[in-house]
């Protein structure tokens, strides 16, 4: 008599894997209707289950690629990238990774990057709420504290570069889409901000200095070291406009002023 | 621990995310809503609100399909977490799950695996259903699974394993009517032996469902109206034990609102038949 790990071990290995052998060892009992034949109705709802998921999580590499070419490449990924949680929603972060190197997509070079923006549609959807900043506090933040002034950020908030234009590869693969779809790849990268602010989650692209001011942000730089590097970025980085906008559209949801005057010091 | 009986024995139905706005909007008359709750270990978002708004008019069920009662691994005490988390977020009438497993070696299945009967799963079952139990402070209500495939090293029936798991933790029974006439015709016996080993007392909630009939075995695919013969089974039930809760489940192919409406309708005048016959 097998352990119920053997038992678990062997049907795993014969509905990801579709593993003959493990599935003999099981001492399936038979009744009218053959092992294979049972073990294979919960291959096709184990697998189904996964292709559905993940089709829904990620429509428009779907849609780029087909069907039957995304249910293959779900089922290899399910056989490399085991899911981790009892709950499917959380599965399927790493089909970007799977996707840079999987070699049948090798033709769509892009396809990485949309996989990658649909997660973070994905993620930003059901990350944590975030009142918006208190403009009141932003007010009252004295004139010399601005250069180390610390900005929370919407916990929704992702960041994606890419050297595609992936924001209008999206656009044309959404349900009803009107007018030309056609996308020219030669067109020139992105800088993406996927936000879920006041309506629902979008999709905007950024300027050269507007991303290297938001990402310096997120990684709590000091409002002046992050200006910098926006103005480094960007001739006539507007830094007004860029910070109001930001903070009406929710990416920045709170502020942090330092205690100390004191040059920063290191460790 | 709650109240034995937290929710009085009327039909409800199962909410999913397509009709969430149209439920909000129309609030109809039904007596509770059960929602699947994986779909809300989430941070925040507008999924999460809205079940807070809705649970200001309906009693709220949460329905488990991930916690894997079964596995050989060791109980995942992030997702309990979770569910603890969304349970005291919620409060609701009743906290189920399935039993059955879904994960091993770490690796998660994400699917309701049929458990093989042996007094080895059965003690783990035991374990797994108390620790939750414990966790959650309240009692929980255990599932019996539809499946397409039985061990050779079963060593009880189906029905003696879940009516032991149901007697040495002291939790609740979820029945679900149409899972045990699947396994009835996929296995062969009488759907009513079944029933008569249940111990009614402690069913708390049943499920109602559709299955699918064009393969070689029924599947369990909650994407039909109730079968006629799972109707039959559902009014023998409520005969034998009295009425209880009863859910109508639908997710794939989900159709109008009306139509699961209409199937909870058919339930409901099952329970009040027999609340007319008790009265």
């Amino acid at each position: 008599m097998q352990s119920l790990r053997e038992v678990q071990r062997g049907f795993a290995a014969a509905t990801v894997f579709g593993d003959t052998t493990a599935l003999a060892a099981l001492g399936v009992v038979g009744g009218g209707l053959d092992p294979i034949a049972r073990i294979g109705v919960y291959r096709n709802n184990v697998l189904g289950n996964y292709r559905k998921a993940l089709g829904a999580t990620y429509p428009v590499v779907r849609r780029l690629v087909g069907a039957p070419f995304f249910n293959a490449a779900v089922d290899a990924f399910v056989r490399a990238y085991p899911s981790r949680h009892g709950d499917v929603n959380r599965y399927g972060g790493e089909l970007v990774r799977f996707l840079a190197a999987y070699a049948p997509a090798r033709e769509l070079p892009y396809l990485p990057d949309v996989a990658r923006l649909e997660w973070a549609i994905d993620q930003a959807a059901i990350a944590a709420d975030a009142p918006p900043l208190d403009l009141a506090a932003l007010a009252a933040v004295p004139a010399d504290a601005f250069e180390r002034l610390i900005f929370v950020l919407n916990p929704s908030a992702h960041f994606l570069a890419s050297a595609y234009p992936i924001q209008r590869i999206w656009q044309v693969n959404q349900d009803g889409f009107e007018g030309d779809d056609a996308v020219d790849l030669g067109a020139g990268g992105d800088r993406l901000l996927v936000l879920r602010g006041a309506n629902g989650v979008t999709i905007e692209r950024l300027g050269a200095g507007e991303h290297a001011l938001l990402t310096a942000l997120a990684r709590r730089a000091g409002l002046g070291e992050a200006a910098a590097r926006a103005a480094g970025k960007e001739d006539g980085f507007d830094l007004t406009r860029a910070l109001r906008h930001h903070v009406e559209a929710q990416t920045l949801v709170a502020i942090r002023v330092p205690a100390s005057t004191q040059p920063r010091t290191g460790r | 621990m709650s109240p034995a009986n937290p929710l009085p024995p009327v039909a409800g139905i199962g909410l999913r995310s397509p009709h969430v706005a149209q439920v909000r909007h129309d609030r109809p008359a039904v007596g509770w809503l059960e929602v699947h709750s994986e779909n809300y270990f989430v941070d925040g978002g507008s999924a999460l609100s809205a079940l807070e708004a809705i649970r200001a008019d309906y009693p709220i069920s949460l329905h488990g399909v991930g916690l894997s009662l079964g596995s050989a691994d060791a109980l995942d005490a992030g997702h309990l977490a979770r569910l603890k988390r969304l349970a005291d977020r919620i409060e609701p009438v009743l906290v189920s799950e399935h039993l059955c497993w879904g994960r091993i070696d770490g690796r998660h299945l994400n699917d309701l695996l049929p458990l093989p009967f042996t007094n080895e799963a059965l003690a783990l079952c035991c374990d797994r259903v108390s620790a939750v139990q414990n966790a959650l402070d309240r009692p929980l209500l255990v599932e019996n699974v539809s499946a397409y495939l039985r061990f050779e090293d079963d060593a009880m029936a189906e029905w003696e394993f879940v009516a032991a798991v149901v007697r040495r933790t002291g939790c609740k029974l979820l029945l679900d009517v149409n899972n045990i006439y699947v396994n009835a015709v996929n296995h062969g016996f009488d759907p009513l032996m079944y029933l008569a080993a249940m111990p009614g007392d402690a069913i708390a909630e049943i499920h109602l469902a559709g299955f699918d009939a064009s393969g070689a075995c029924l599947i369990d695919t909650h994407g039909a109206r109730v079968a006629p013969p799972v109707w039959a089974l559902y009014r023998a039930a409520i005969e034998r034990f009295g009425p209880k809760p009863t859910l109508i489940e639908w997710d794939t192919d989900l159709p109008a609102l009306n139509v699961l409406l209409d199937e909870a309708a058919i339930a409901r005048a099952v329970l009040e038949e027999s609340n007319a016959v008790a009265a």
